[in-house]
């Protein structure tokens, strides 16, 4: 199948996936308080690390992926670049007042939103979700009803693209064009929805029963097939990411990249 | 012999129905029986099988009512769809799902599964084997591996291979029956063929979801044929009986050509899955094509609409397909699910729909669409939602309106599948009067006598090359000498 990507197991595959699910999280909060454009850089780097060299993908899918980045970069960047307000001027076109203030927030907006997205796309590249939700279930107690329903819904995904593929043919064939403008939009919409809704909640709901019939909810003792665990690896998750925090105040302070040590506060 | 599955004076009716499904019901089924529920579509036969588990009203909240339900205390269900029986993505963990129900230890798993994996006749070399890419009989026996699973001593099966080819049907049920000896079977199934041989007792039921016979198969088949016919059921006959009452179809010998392909390739994505080196088709031709699931059938079909990418010379009409403003003034397509083709709100607009593209004026369409609705026996449905039809209907629909242009070329992704016999016959009628009035026919099949008695002229695709281009006749001579091998 095409939604089965092949890859070399890392280290990073090995890490409990809850601890690494609520080190991720943690770092996204810690993340939203950092100011110092400097340290941002070098978190970037430290997350870039992770991404290109511990995933265990080839190299060109890895590229493929980080395309997206750089749009996430962009589009949370610019924003704040042209219409942020400043005092020094560097730029100005109707609209658009370019300032340094503005600049350099833009810009730290901006990694910031690729650090989350590396870090985000890091997890899901290293994480099979019925491990994670095995783990979900050993480490922070989710109960089963909720973990296997999430697992049964991704099943499904691969299934619904071929349904996709199939029903636009089919619309093809019957000419269903549409109308143009907000009016074809909306037609196209229906035309896609309704039919891709019904079958869903219909196979959800064959899916639900077929787990039932495996005997599903009258389990009070279940026993795991996969026991998730601790090791080694979680520890070296976390030295990595306090390595790179104590280097990146370190050279934030004695190498910094610009003169600016706080974007709320500039000039 | 004890009763083990069994239930008394059952009422049950779906919400938003006016009228009970199943009405002061009763059944009793012994330890050990083999029993088949037939009946035509809609008569409760898999509502049953859910009541005499306890899905319905347990899993599934359907009001019912009974004097006496008895569970089984140990019981398996085979679902119909292959893709909705699993919630896990890979084999291993799929049936470690079942353990994992019923508790049992972690360092036992593997033995189990690789156990009841060979019991079904799965062999991997890593038991961690995606279930997307298993073949739909491979699923089915997956599903009944997990049955297993259960320990469970009676057996539900609510048409298992209705969605299956012909290979897989044959593996399901050399499986079921090598696994069921010792179990209590209750079966409902209309491709009843494979089945028939290891049935004991066959429980005949009508279109109100009445019990109109039950007994030994012997005497269903020579007592109660009559009902059988009446309710379109499948039986062990049913082609000879049809045959004798068919007019003969009239030959057309115009050897027109209106498709020629030469070094016709098709691609999905990059991949090149379908090869055809020379082919002629000839107006009026109904040809059917046959190959195993995945043998690239469909693609062919996809790849002849211009839907996917193709390279080589490809001619209808003697123009250039690919310049053609409009394939689909030449074909119309008709695929295995129907619902996918629909895109309005009523039957009526269904069939209007390619009319209203075409500007044609309101009065001449009402004239067309009423003619192709009593021709399709649609009449009375005119104004229903399309989801609302039955599956027979539905099916009629998506020929009816797919074909509404007549075009001269009509293609066809198994338009008979899971249909009973009724239906099938329908089906097939309409197509013949098409074909008779000029139309050529492009058919994927499974069924072997739809080539015999309908066909003129087979096309064996076999790993995406056409490895058999002959008369249904020579197909059916050299299939029995192969089988004979």
């Amino acid at each position: 199948m095409p939604f089965e990507l092949s890859y070399r197991q890392t280290w990073l595959h090995k890490i409990n996936p809850s601890f690494k699910f609520l080190l991720v999280i943690a770092l996204f909060i810690y993340l939203i308080f950092v100011d110092n454009p400097n340290l941002m850089v070098n978190y970037a780097i430290g997350s870039v690390g992770l991404y290109f060299f511990f995933t265990g993908h080839p190299w060109k899918r890895l590229l493929l992926i980080a395309l997206p980045f750089l749009l996430v970069f962009v589009t949370s960047s610019t924003s704040m670049i042209f219409f942020g307000e400043g005092e020094e001027t560097l730029f100005n076109w109707g609209l658009v007042h370019i300032t340094k203030e503005s600049l350099f927030r833009g810009l730290h907006l901006g990694i910031r939103g690729m650090v989350f997205a590396i870090l985000g796309v890091v997890f899901s590249l290293t994480t099979r979700p019925v491990l994670l939700f095995y783990s979900l279930m050993q480490q922070l107690k989710l109960k089963p009803k909720y973990a296997y329903s999430f697992m049964a819904a991704i099943r499904l995904l691969p299934i619904m693209l071929e349904e996709l593929q199939t029903l636009r043919h089919a619309l093809k064939v019957r000419g269903a064009v549409g109308g143009k403008g907000i009016r074809g939009f909306y037609e196209k919409i229906k035309a896609f929805a309704i039919p891709m809704l019904s079958q869903s909640i219909r196979r959800a709901h064959r899916i639900a029963i077929a787990m039932e019939a495996k005997r599903f909810l009258n389990v009070n003792n279940r026993t795991n097939y996969y026991q998730i665990g601790f090791s080694k690896f979680d520890v070296l998750l976390l030295l990595y990411f306090i390595g790179v925090g104590v280097l990146a105040q370190f050279a934030s302070v004695n190498f910094p990249y610009f003169g600016i040590e706080d974007v709320r506060v500039i000039g | 012999m004890k009763e083990i599955t069994g239930v008394e004076d059952l009422r049950l009716k779906f919400p938003g129905t006016d009228s009970l499904l199943l009405k002061d019901f009763s059944i009793s089924i012994k330890k050990g029986e083999k029993v088949l529920l037939l009946g035509p579509s809609g008569s409760g036969k898999s509502t049953l099988l859910q009541v005499l588990t306890g899905l319905i009203p347990n899993s599934v909240e359907v009001p019912m009512k009974a004097k006496r339900v008895n569970i089984p205390k140990s019981w398996g269900f085979l679902f119909q769809d292959p893709d909705t029986q699993f919630c896990m993505p890979y084999v291993d963990e799929e049936i470690a799902f079942v353990l994992e129900n019923l508790a049992i230890a972690r360092d036992e798993m593997r033995h189990y599964i690789t156990d009841y994996l060979k019991q079904v006749g799965l062999q991997f070399e890593d038991i961690h084997t995606p279930i997307q890419s298993l073949s739909g009989g491979m699923k089915q026996r997956l599903a009944i591996a997990s049955v297993l699973a259960l320990e469970a001593d009676v057996l539900f099966l609510d048409e298992p291979t209705a969605m299956l080819d012909p290979t897989g049907t044959l593996e399901v049920w050399e499986t079921v029956k090598k696994i069921g000896e010792n179990k209590t079977l209750v079966i409902v199934e209309h491709k009843i063929e494979q089945v028939i041989d290891f049935i004991d007792r066959i429980i005949l039921l009508n279109d109100d979801g009445v019990i109109v016979a039950d007994g030994t198969k012997k005497e269903i088949f020579s007592d109660y044929k009559h009902v059988l016919v009446e309710q379109g059921i499948w039986y062990p006959g049913v082609w000879e009986d049809y045959l004798r009452n068919r007019s003969s179809p009239n030959e057309t010998n115009a050897k027109k050509p209106i498709v020629t392909l030469k070094e016709f390739d098709v691609y999905r994505g990059k991949e090149k899955k379908v090869h055809i080196k020379d082919l002629t088709v000839n107006q009026g031709e109904w040809i059917t094509v046959l190959g195993e699931n995945g043998a690239g059938k469909s693609t062919w079909l996809l790849g002849l609409m211009n839907l996917l990418k193709t390279k080589g010379c490809y001619q209808i009409d003697n123009q250039d397909a690919r310049r053609l403003s409009k394939l689909t003034d030449y074909f119309a397509f008709v695929f295995q699910n129907p619902e996918f083709q629909f895109v309005t709100n009523s039957v009526f607009d269904e069939i209007a729909y390619t009319l209203r593209l075409q500007n044609w004026s309101e009065d001449q369409i009402v004239r067309k669409v009423e003619t192709l609705l009593a021709r399709f026996h649609l009449q009375p449905y005119a104004k229903q939602h399309p989801y609302h039809l039955s599956m027979g209907q539905k099916r009629r629909l998506s020929v009816a309106a797919a074909t509404v242009m007549e075009q001269p070329v009509l293609l066809l992704d198994e338009p008979t599948f899971g249909q009973d016999a009724r239906n099938t016959f329908a089906i097939l009628e309409q197509l013949q009067q098409m074909r008779n009035k000029g139309t050529t026919i492009i058919m994927i099949t499974h069924d072997c006598h739809i080539v015999k008695h309908f066909a003129t002229r087979v096309l064996y695709i076999n790993d995406g090359r056409l490895t058999l281009d002959c008369l249904p006749l020579q197909y059916m001579e050299e299939k029995q000498q192969s089988l004979e091998v």
